[in-house]
């Protein structure tokens, strides 16, 4: 970064300085439903130049931390992704036909895939830059950083689905990517309008359970031993609730909530036949749907943080375990993963499919990157959400998660 | 007038039922309790830990028990003037409330003779005194329902923030100024009635079980909640049922009744919405676990008995949620003619507030006993008495918060509510700050 950069600022101060335009979740399925070309192109130009802005105020907020802090190898990265983003999103012409509208989103998506390796980036950089930065400044430009990449990702992705959509020809039933899709119900985008917790939580167990070396405990020292068996998952509740929400967003917090339980449960429980059961409890208030996850894993009383919230922390002054060995490793290598990491389900299962079974055998688990728990907090923050973790010391752990049933709330305060 | 000549007259007398007129009761203080009070008033904090409390019984001698009670001598007076300067402070319409005044002389009247009373030098004073202390922790029972009516009374003239900062600051000091008095008194019976030598821990039992607890809790709440109802909920403990902790138990008793209270009368009110009044089917149980501290290494910092009360009682909502916690909130539907009948908090705020010596001072001066006063007001109230005057969740909180630990509610709206209480294991609380 030089001179010349200082003096280019100007530019992208411009766009800094104009506000944002934050939707709600309702926003996105009216204006996707009853799709035309005239407003497909009204949608192309809206996600040009709310992107713009919503970048230039990210390059703008790290621009006011410590030079140490953005001088660090990985924050540093992704600095200069946001900036050739920018510069890019900047230069795009406005979109005004159909065939230039398909031409953004290939450079759209384009751009998406260069991004992978920023959740990862962003975490290792910030680990390391504890000491420079007070964790509660630390935790909340991270927070801001993540939530304005959802809700870019969400604009960008929800638009694209509208685009392929429309260029099929129908805005119903189309049948969707990915393992988690099959049974595609009701959906604008990338919004199912009448999503099914129950349906959710059945599905991530389903695909949990194909993967016990990558999910239940194993003894280290035993690798030849049989895994402990998988606890049972049990959901009561408002059963039949549905509600609008983001499917993979949703699948993601469900299925690292119950990927931590299923683990801490077999470990805890990992010299009986019959580990206790997990349970699921589905509820649909006056304004929110929540989903409580009750194991008996032993709870969050751990020495290397003081209080369970600890582990939505970026910081490692509040999360120790963030310095350990195998985590900085790991992370190391995603980033520099043609893959990075986007934080979705789709990601892990392709990666726990691409272990040669006979390495699982004796590796166990895949290192914990500590990703899980604070991007889960985030993606439930993003539309006005929230996560909790409540942890009876000794014998399990509570999360709470509460999400906004009706789909009125704007997205996160600064994006 | 309670300056008396000679030690045998020295009794302590509560006040008077209210006879006088409201102008003669908002007489200021006598000069000499301004004059004591200036002196006390001038007197600076000193920080008093548990473990100096419980050190007085530790073990238990002569020279222990005299000890004890020149610091309760010294302690609660010192306690109770600040108590008087805060009601003092209130606004004047407020201070003019019956109830409030009612409070005020009380404690004004307490304060004078604890104030004069003379040092206590043998075994035979400190019987005496024990048993004057008792009388005044008794006539005190009600106090929280007396203010809590007149605050009731007073909502226009303060402002909802002002009022819980009050009673939160009220109610910390009543449990101090009861945890010192009921040490003292504990410690003074286990020598004089049984000879006690050696240790003895006084208001903390250090085995105290929860699940016990739980248990002798649940019976009393199930006969109200039949009485009130006609139907009550089962209450299934499970997690580490057979653990103990050093606690102070009625603290342990009187949050563990109000959860329960609140628990089973949102079960059975959430089970007529959904089934109907005749409904044959099963209410769904409260399940209470109970998991004490794990031994971890590496972990050296406070350790907490963690009990968890969770119902299917339909929850609470978000826009309820923000007042759970705030004073004179209460969810059930109260009426002018109720509130007549919840005069002094309740039957059940009197039965529950300050524990046992409270039970007692409602079998004492009620015309009947505890229980058929309970389930009388029950069926003339109706859903009022189960719910009282909404003093049942903030004191809970102040009670697990008093010696450091926690009371926080969890609830899934539609469905049903998890109450989290965190309490310190207090044998190795000593740090603790009373």
């Amino acid at each position: 970064m030089s001179a010349l950069h200082f003096y280019q600022n100007r530019q992208m101060e411009l766009f800094a300085a104009k506000e944002t335009k934050r939707l709600t979740l309702r926003q996105l399925i009216f204006f996707g439903r009853s799709m035309n070309e005239e407003r497909l192109v009204k949608s192309a130009n809206y996600v040009r130049s709310e992107l713009t802005v919503r970048i230039a105020h990210r390059l703008r907020d790290m621009q006011a931390l410590p030079y140490i802090v953005v001088t660090q190898d990985e924050v540093a990265k992704v600095y200069d992704l946001y900036w050739t983003a920018f510069d890019k999103f900047r230069s795009f012409p406005p979109i005004t036909t159909m065939a230039e509208n398909i031409k953004f989103c290939t450079f759209v998506r384009g751009l998406l895939n260069e991004h992978a390796s920023v959740i990862p980036a962003l975490s290792l950089g910030f680990t390391f830059s504890s000491p420079y930065m007070p964790s509660d400044q630390l935790d909340s430009f991270m927070s801001r950083m993540l939530v304005s990449r959802i809700s870019r990702r969400v604009l960008a992705e929800h638009h694209i689905a509208l685009t392929e959509d429309f260029i099929k020809g129908s805005t119903k039933g189309r049948p969707g990517r990915g393992a988690l899709t099959r049974n595609a119900s009701t959906h604008v985008g990338i919004i199912q309008t009448e999503l099914s917790p129950k349906a959710s939580i059945e599905r991530c167990v389903d695909l949990l359970r194909k993967y016990p070396s990558s999910v239940i405990y194993r003894d280290p020292e035993n690798p030849d031993s049989k895994n402990v068996p998988c606890p049972r998952v049990v959901v009561d509740g408002h059963v039949d609730t549905t509600f609008a929400y983001i499917r993979e967003q949703f699948e993601y917090i469900i299925f690292e909530l119950l990927k931590n339980a299923l683990y801490a449960t077999s470990y805890r429980h990992r010299n009986e036949t019959t580990p206790p059961e997990i349970r699921a409890t589905i509820s649909t208030g006056s304004e929110e749907v929540q989903v409580r996850i009750s194991d008996q894993g032993g709870g969050l009383l751990e020495p290397d943080i003081s209080s369970p919230s600890d582990l939505f922390s970026f910081s490692a002054t509040r999360n120790m375990m963030r310095m350990e060995d195998d985590r900085i490793e790991a992370l190391r290598k995603t980033i520099l993963s043609p893959h990075g990491m986007r934080a979705t389900v789709d990601e892990q299962l392709e990666r726990w499919h691409e272990r040669d079974p006979e390495n699982v055998a004796s590796t166990g688990p895949l290192p914990r990157l500590g990703i899980g728990l604070p991007m889960s907090n985030i993606f439930a923050t993003y539309f006005g959400g929230s996560l909790r973790l409540v942890s009876l010391d000794g014998w399990g752990t509570d999360v709470h998660l509460k999400l906004p049933k009706l789909g009125t709330k704007l997205e996160g305060v600064e994006v | 007038m309670f300056i008396a000549s000679s030690r045998g007259s020295r009794a302590f007398r509560p006040a008077l039922l209210p006879t006088s007129s409201p102008v003669a009761r908002r007489q200021p203080a006598s000069p000499e309790v301004i004059a004591l009070l200036t002196s006390y008033g001038q007197q600076t904090a000193r920080p008093l830990t548990l473990s100096r409390l419980l050190s007085f019984g530790n073990p238990v001698t002569q020279d222990s028990i005299l000890s004890s009670a020149s610091y309760a001598l010294s302690e609660i007076p010192r306690r109770l003037s600040r108590r008087i300067r805060s009601l003092e402070s209130l606004p004047f319409i407020v201070g003019t409330n019956p109830h409030v005044s009612r409070t005020l002389d009380a404690y004004r009247r307490s304060f004078e003779w604890l104030a004069t009373y003379p040092a206590v030098r043998t075994l035979r004073d400190n019987a005496d005194f024990a048993t004057q202390l008792e009388h005044l922790v008794h006539s005190h029972a009600n106090d929280i329902p007396t203010m809590a009516k007149g605050f009731q009374e007073c909502y226009r003239y303060m402002t909802p923030g002002a009022i819980n900062e009050f009673l939160d600051t009220a109610i910390r000091n009543r449990i101090a100024v009861r945890l010192i008095a009921e040490q003292h008194i504990a410690l003074s019976h286990a020598l004089s009635e049984y000879g006690h030598q050696g240790k003895h821990d006084g208001v903390v039992d250090m085995k105290c079980s929860p699940a016990d607890m739980v248990r002798a809790c649940s019976v009393i709440v199930s006969e109200m909640c039949e009485a009130t109802f006609g139907a009550s909920p089962e209450v299934v403990i499970d997690g580490h049922v057979d653990s103990t902790f050093a606690y102070v138990p009625v603290h342990l008793q009187y949050v563990l009744t109000e959860l329960l209270k609140n628990a089973f009368r949102a079960t059975v009110e959430k089970h007529w919405r959904s089934h109907g009044l005749s409904s044959a089917s099963d209410l769904p149980p409260v399940l209470v676990t109970i998991s004490p501290p794990p031994r971890i290494p590496g972990i050296v910092r406070p350790s907490y008995m963690s009990i968890r009360v969770r119902d299917e009682g339909g929850g609470v909502s978000p826009h309820n949620m923000a007042r759970v916690f705030s004073y004179a909130f209460s969810t059930a539907k109260r009426s002018a003619q109720h509130a007549d009948e919840d005069a002094g908090g309740g039957p059940y705020a009197a039965q529950q507030i300050g524990g046992n010596a409270a039970t007692m001072e409602v079998g004492a001066k009620g015309d009947a006993g505890l229980f058929s006063e309970m389930t009388g007001k029950g069926i003339q109230a109706g859903v009022g008495t189960l719910a009282g005057l909404g003093y049942g969740l903030p004191m809970s909180r102040l009670y697990a918060r008093y010696l450091g630990g926690s009371l926080d509610l969890f609830s899934l709206d539609g469905w049903g509510t998890d109450a989290f209480l965190k309490l310190r294991c207090l044998d190795e609380a000593g740090d603790v700050e009373i």
